[in-house]
């Protein structure tokens, strides 16, 4: 059992999810080992400032008051105050979800298909029918599947109906969170939370120095565990557990790994096991993130505006200084622009100014001043923005969810589940999986008897 | 006179007399900016696991002594609610400010509301010391300012002994002034003489502190075998709670009430220890329906006058409220939770 004990849980990567991992394991008493590639932690959730006075963020605004209070940094957030979301659709801003019911061809095609599954009921086969079945054809057609398409770089025919899981809930209860964020006066999260419950009392919030606060917060107790600049180059799995993990060509053994790495680059660090050979196939959606610096405020209909049109290169426009309005100097605003592409494709090789014109171009439909307006970009490219659930793999995905198939080997966070969740679903979900991973070695030391 | 005597019914005891705030309805802005406070994590002190969820999201609404949020989770295993993470121990004397109520429930302060409670709170305690022998030796864990201590003098019997506990020094000072016996410290860490005490009591006491399994052992320890222990607190399986659990709910106390019970967790918790349960109640308590409105109240920035309608010196709010948690006590769902616990005959 010592030896078990003693050989320390490598956990790789120091985002969110790792840190959450390694100071989670720490206060369980268990020996805890971060390596982290890069020159410092926060991985996604992190913030870069500019020396203009704006703020731009790695995708990652959805912080609740529930996620800074269980870390311990709800005294250094602020509510945000609003958030609303539009689709654009001929030309006209029709504000998300309950806007698009006032279009009668919408709704009635909802309504028909709505009474028709309750005869049929069949199940989906893709998330085009799942789309079709759940909306109608025509709210399918013209704004859920385009979308989804942007979004993913695949036809929604050859999409997992499970993408669907991610759509937020009722009408009902997305009035009645509507309802309570518009009485209290804060961003209410609504369809923002997978694995806990939304409620009147749930917001967004948004630490001041940043979303890295979280972090920096949850890093405070583990310091002596953190290695930077230290990529995990290998982990050794003999006899179907994880053995040890080799750092600057060096061996270290280790009772489990923890692993925040995309799925696909972990079943290429993974050896001695063909049990992760399936995840190679995962794919995710390159993203190319355009921030646009305006004068002036108030420039998109809402926070977010959703472009499902074709004739769009981009399929979502997010004026966060609606929601945030201290991520820009005052009188001025930043438009994030979001564009789907291939790592070294077309989009992807563009220049930062190409990308600014050819959004320009394309914004003045909606923003009829931007060019005026335009105080030049900053662009982020991620080659894993987002996961996608293609249909071949759909049943791997399924397994993996439960298990990488390795008993010590545990794939936590947004990448390293394959999974659309959110940072404070990253977080419950992490501690749910070490609990299992505390049970484990304790079952392990008790078992082998010492 | 029907009022009266539901208010007398219930049980203020010493967190529900919080005073009210000079301003009501502080917010981000306004509130006073503290260094935040240092927390630890923790999980069930009952199962002795961490499984839970979170159920409520707030702040200290009564007395604003930090910035800090706090959780707070259920326990999937028991149904105990649990601050994590909570304040460390070290910050006791900033969570309980100086002119935190339990250290001045007096009666210039409370005026008819003391007197109201205290004649009335004497006959609930001389039930709890139905059948105590001549000569009989109670401690109150948890004492505050001595009120209990008090009655059991003016009201008990001459022969009976009373002695108290509390780890807070301000409020063991004005027991004493009160001429009544107080020790200052913990009753895990006191040397008490052990098999001593024939009854013990926990009176809204066992939500504030930080190991309730350690100092119900404790408490074990110093009864005699037979001698009973009588604990009251927050009851989490009542509507007030299902209704304000979010974020408002009074019982909840942010950041001072550490272990929240309802029935199951109670007798989990006795059975732990090794009590054996006599029986598991619930009273009417006016305090956590009208605190839950008042939180609800300044979270909202309601103005001052308003949220001043709910407090402890705000009589009709209290009386309304005890009123209708009277209904819900018929239900076996009132506002408190009373268990009487005994320690086994040998």
């Amino acid at each position: 059992m010592r030896d078990v004990m003693k050989k320390p849980v490598a956990v790789i990567g120091g985002g969110l999810a790792g840190l959450t991992a390694a100071r989670y394991l720490r206060q369980q008493g268990v020996p805890v080992q971060l390596y982290e590639a890069g020159k410092k932690i926060s991985g996604l959730a992190q913030s870069f400032h500019d020396s203009d006075g704006f703020t731009y963020d790695f995708g990652a605004h959805f912080i609740t008051n529930r996620l800074a209070a269980a870390i311990g940094v709800g005294h250094a957030c602020r509510d945000v105050r609003y958030y609303g979301e539009t689709v654009r659709l001929g030309g006209r801003n029709f504000s998300y979800p309950f806007g698009l019911m006032k279009v009668p061809r919408l709704t009635s095609s909802g309504i028909r298909t709505r009474a028709a599954n309750l005869i049929k009921g069949e199940r989906p086969e893709s998330a085009a029918d799942w789309f079709r079945a759940r909306y109608g054809r025509a709210l399918a057609d013209e704004v859920a599947i385009p979308l989804t398409e942007a979004w993913s770089g695949a036809s929604a025919s050859e999409l997992a109906p499970s993408v669907g899981d991610s759509i937020p809930g009722s009408i009902a209860r997305t009035l009645m969170l509507k309802l309570a964020s518009r009485v209290t006066g804060r961003a209410v999260a609504c369809g923002y939370s997978r694995e806990m419950p939304e409620s009147a009392h749930v917001w967004h919030v948004y630490p001041n120095d940043g979303v890295s606060l979280l972090c920096r917060k949850l890093a405070e107790s583990i310091e002596d565990a953190i290695l930077l600049e230290s990529p995990v180059e290998k982990i050794i799995v003999e006899s179907g557990r994880a053995v040890a993990v080799r750092v600057h060509g060096q061996e270290h053994e280790v009772s489990a790994v923890v692993s925040t790495a995309p799925c696909n680059i972990l079943a290429k660090l993974t050896s001695g096991t063909d049990a992760l050979e399936a995840l190679a196939r995962f794919r995710y959606r390159p993203m190319v993130f355009v921030n646009m610096r305006f004068r002036g405020r108030g420039l998109l209909p809402d926070v977010v505006a959703w472009t499902p049109e074709k004739q769009f290169p981009f399929f979502r426009l997010t004026e966060a200084t609606l929601s945030m309005p201290w991520l820009a100097p005052e009188g001025k605003t930043l438009i994030t622009v979001d564009i789907g592409c291939a790592v070294g494709d077309s989009v992807w090789n563009m220049s930062d100014e190409e990308l600014g014109e050819l959004c320009l171009g394309h914004l003045s439909e909606i923003v009829k001043d931007a060019r005026t307006r335009y105080m030049g970009c900053r662009v982020l490219r991620t080659p894993i923005a987002y996961p996608v659930f293609l249909k071949e793999y759909e049943s791997d995905r399924v397994r993996f969810e439960h298990s990488t198939g390795v008993e010590n080997l545990y794939s936590v966070g947004r990448n390293g589940e394959f999974a659309h969740i959110f940072m404070e679903d990253v977080y419950w979900r992490t501690l749910r999986k070490m609990r299992g991973l505390v049970g484990e070695l304790g079952l392990r030391a008790s078992s082998t008897g010492t | 006179m029907l009022v009266t005597d539901k208010i007398i019914e219930q049980q203020f005891v010493r967190d529900v007399a919080a005073q009210p705030l000079a301003v009501a309805a502080t917010g981000d802005d306004t509130a006073p900016a503290c260094d935040s406070l240092s927390l630890e994590s923790v999980g069930c002190c009952v199962c002795d696991s961490d499984e839970a969820l979170p159920v409520g999201v707030g702040e200290d609404f009564e007395y604003r002594t930090s910035r800090d949020t706090f959780v707070a989770m259920q326990c999937e295993g028991c149904g105990l609610v649990y601050l994590n993470p909570r304040p460390s121990v070290d910050e006791f004397s900033r969570i309980y400010p100086s002119n935190y109520h339990a250290f001045d429930f007096s009666p210039e302060r409370y005026g008819f509301v003391y007197k109201v409670r205290r004649r009335l709170e004497a006959r609930r305690a001389l039930q709890w010391c139905r059948g105590l022998k001549e000569g009989g030796r109670i401690i109150d864990i948890g004492c505050g300012d001595g009120f209990h201590l008090g009655l059991l003098r003016d009201f008990g019997h001459s022969s009976w002994r009373a002695e108290g506990v509390d780890s807070d020094a301000r409020a063991v000072e004005a027991a004493s002034r009160a001429g009544l016996t107080a020790h200052v410290g913990s009753v895990e860490r006191l040397d008490l003489p052990a098999a001593s005490y024939d009854l013990a009591l926990m009176i809204q006491t066992i939500e504030h502190v930080a190991d309730p399994p350690a100092v119900l052992r404790a408490v074990l320890s110093l009864l005699r075998p037979g001698g009973k222990l009588v604990i009251v607190t927050d009851n989490t399986d009542s509507p007030d709670f299902r209704l304000f659990k979010g974020r408002h709910w009074g019982g909840y106390h942010f950041p001072r009430h550490w272990n929240l019970f309802n029935r199951r967790s109670l007798r989990a918790l006795a059975g732990k220890v090794g009590f054996e349960v006599e029986s598991l109640s619930t009273v009417v308590s006016p305090v956590n329906w009208v605190y839950s409105v008042r939180n609800l109240l300044a979270d909202m920035r309601a103005p001052a006058w308003l949220v001043n309608q709910f407090s402890l010196e705000a009589t009709a709010s209290l009386a309304a409220a005890t009123l209708f948690d009277s209904l819900h006590k018929l239900a076996g769902r009132g506002a408190l939770l009373r268990a009487v616990l005994r320690r086994p005959a040998a």
